[in-house]
């Protein structure tokens, strides 16, 4: 749930825009409808209007101008008009209302004038003469009847509104959060869930409130998953106990093999042809030890079920020892290795396996000597680099086409694949020495040996120093 | 040095597999061991650690009655003998199980006569060491026992880092030794930055041993990885 703060964030941005949206929408409407509402004020003008164009004539006669008569018409409305010195309505329009009194006091006229008059809305105007007053159809409009404001508050309308406006957003605000961190508490074991799924441990979300439904579709999904884990692990269990199993079982019938193999290469009583068939046998016989060690590791390691044993180790001793085993072996001296490194790297500090590495650089040298039977020299040779290290095997034999490097580097090994074509049947060796490097955090490299055979580099990361 | 003293060392190989233990008895034969015991189950074979003593144990894992670890872990109640264990459990696990228990050495089947050979006369060297304190080099001889070089007429004295330097030498007579496993030898666990005052004692024994300590002929260096000690095989 470390996204619920965007979350509010976000949904605050929104909130906000659309507020704002809103007032200038608003804003807009109201200047709109002002604008149309300008109207409104034609009651006055209408008055002002017939004002103007009464005139009086000869012998106290009022005449309307054609004007005033079309102004009054338009609005459907009756004018009067009383004069100043007796309060008596000295002049009307001709269509005047019976209803309407013909003589007026003061107080009347100060009411009509904020008002209405018998229910009809008036409008004022002055004449030379006295008052006109105008009279509208009862019900085209409303007066205020009290216009007068306290000054202070239209003083600090401004304030007043930005107040008003804060007030709405904050309310807004605390009802938002209220509503979301409601709603978040019951998301909240929901996203968990999700977000546990992919690892390892165990998912149970509880379902119950609003989003039962998908707390038991969470719940069935990590049931699933781990089902479907379990089952790969079997499977996965299955396959290497099964090498393992097979590698063992023949492990004992190849010993008696190897073992009468190996001592009838050396009897004295056979002839020199026949201890030729039984070095064969012996040979052969190591080469399916070999393959059964390897298959064996190689599943392992495919399965992530080969125990790590990881300690640091000095790599420099431990490919000493390598090669000393190796050399210590090879009793006819077919194979001379030599370890080029340079002195001042007596210790080279990695974190590993030790038998896992010893073995890894141990194929590296099989490598070179069974692809190399008339013999060849091996070059060992250990560099630091930055913050890892390298170690290189490499021979002087007969080496590699391009074509065979390009394929030993590109195509995976069949134990990888899926399709159990014949063509990429190499060894599993360097395909060891390769998930060997990558348990480590390192790679292996292949290509031509400056010394003109085969080349392999196995990079390791060296223990940072504390 | 002349090993054939080890050769005269009672063996108990402890195989289920009679073609095994068969196959084991020529092997071992031929290599001029004789006197050899064998047994098929844990319950034999402890009764025979009890009667006949041997003085080194083959032993297999996986046993009819019982573990072979288990009975390792009973002949060692009474018995400091050297145990040698054969197996086709292949496992590095088991491997350190084995070794971590005190087992003087771990062999997977299928495995080479000349090998078990090899790893059974070094462990008996190791553990019965005492009885050939003397070995012939190509200018001198050393004399174990007494930590002293026997030079023609002269005879110089040994010091200790000498003397246990070149007992780890002459015991892998023949072989490369490493740096490291010198080190680990005479300085313990963590031997770094240990490399020059290795080859400081290298120098000095060679000017005790050596006829021309220049050009050594008996304490030779393999560069970058060790030194290898070549001694004269003398009949006794």
């Amino acid at each position: 749930m470390k996204s619920i703060p965007k979350l509010i964030r976000r949904f605050f941005g929104v909130l906000m825009f659309s507020l704002f949206l809103m007032v200038f929408l608003n804003l807009a409407l109201l200047i709109i409808f002002s604008y149309k509402q300008i109207g409104n004020g034609s009651a006055w003008t209408c008055a002002d209007t017939v004002s103007f164009s009464l005139t009086a004539g000869s012998d106290h006669q009022y005449i309307l101008s054609q004007d005033g008569m079309d102004a009054l018409r338009q609005k459907n409305a009756w004018a009067i008009l009383i004069d100043n010195q007796d309060m008596k309505v000295v002049w009307h329009s001709e269509n005047l209302p019976s209803d309407i009194p013909l003589q007026y006091d003061l107080g009347w006229i100060s009411l009509l004038t904020r008002g209405y008059l018998n229910d009809y809305p008036t409008a004022t105007s002055e004449h030379t003469d006295g008052l006109i007053v105008l009279g509208f159809p009862k019900k085209s409009y409303w007066k205020l009847m009290w216009n007068t404001f306290d000054y202070q508050m239209i003083a600090h309308m401004p304030q007043t509104i930005l107040i008003f406006l804060f007030l709405n957003l904050l309310l807004l605000l605390i009802i938002y959060l209220t509503v979301t961190f409601r709603l978040l508490r019951s998301v909240r074991p929901i996203v968990d869930g999700v977000e546990r799924l992919p690892g390892d441990e165990e998912v149970y979300v509880k379902e119950k409130g609003l989003f039962s439904g998908i707390a038991q579709a969470i719940n069935k999904t990590a049931e699933k998953l781990k089902h479907q884990e379990y089952e790969l692990k079997k499977q996965e269990q299955a396959r290497a106990n099964w090498i393992s199993g097979v590698s063992h079982d023949i492990r004992t019938p190849l010993s008696m093999v190897m073992g009468y193999a190996g001592q009838l290469e050396t009897s004295p009583f056979l002839s020199p042809e026949d201890q030729k068939k039984a070095a064969v046998i012996r040979q052969q016989s190591m080469r399916m030890k070999n393959l059964i060690n390897d298959l064996n590791l190689a599943s392992k390691l495919e399965y992530n079920m080969q125990p790590l044993n990881l300690i640091p180790i000095n790599l420099t001793g431990l490919i000493r020892q390598t090669i000393v085993d190796f050399l210590n072996m090879d009793l006819d001296g077919k194979y001379p290795i030599e370890l080029l490194t340079d002195d001042s790297i007596s210790v080279c500090m990695v974190t590993g396996d030790k038998s896992l590495l010893k073995r890894a650089v141990s194929n590296l040298i099989i490598n070179a000597q069974v692809h190399n039977p008339k013999g060849c020299r091996i070059f060992i040779c250990i560099n630091l680099l930055k913050d890892s290290c390298s170690v290189s095997v490499e021979d002087d034999g007969e080496g590699i086409s391009d074509e065979q490097l390009e394929r030993l580097v590109k195509t995976p090994h069949y134990m990888m694949c899926g399709n159990s074509t014949s063509d990429q049947r190499h060894g599993l060796g360097l395909m060891i020495v390769r998930q060997i490097a990558e348990v480590h955090g390192g790679s292996l490299d292949l290509m031509h040996s400056t010394h003109g055979g085969f080349c392999a580099v196995i990079y390791l990361p060296l223990i940072s120093v504390e | 040095m002349s090993f054939d003293y080890i050769k005269e060392k009672k063996i108990l190989l402890v195989d289920d597999e009679p073609d095994i233990l068969e196959m084991l008895i020529s092997i071992l034969k031929e290599d001029g061991y004789s006197k050899i015991e064998t047994a098929a189950t844990a319950a034999e074979a402890f009764r025979l650690c009890r009667s006949h003593q041997p003085q080194i144990a083959v032993l297999d894992v996986m046993l009819p009655d019982e573990d072979g670890f288990s009975l390792f872990g009973r002949i060692r109640e009474f018995s400091d003998l050297p145990v040698l264990f054969l197996t086709a459990r292949g496992e590095d696990d088991d491997k350190f199980k084995g070794l971590g228990l005190g087992a003087d050495d771990y062999m997977v089947k299928p495995f080479l006569p000349l090998e078990l050979t090899l790893r059974i006369s070094a462990i008996l060297r190791r553990c019965y060491k005492n009885e050939a304190a003397y070995v012939t080099l190509d200018a001198c001889s050393i004399d174990f026992t007494r930590a002293e070089i026997i030079k023609g007429q002269d005879i110089i004295a040994l010091t200790a880092k000498e003397h246990e330097l070149l007992s780890v030498l002459s015991r892998n007579a023949g072989r490369i030794v490493t740096i490291d496993m010198l080190c680990e030898a005479l300085w313990g666990d963590n031997p770094f930055g240990y490399e020059n005052s290795l080859m400081a004692h290298i120098r000095r024994i060679r000017e005790k041993i050596e006829a021309n300590p220049s050009r050594p002929v008996s304490l030779v260096t393999v560069k970058g990885l060790g030194y290898r000690l070549i001694t004269k095989e003398v009949p006794r």
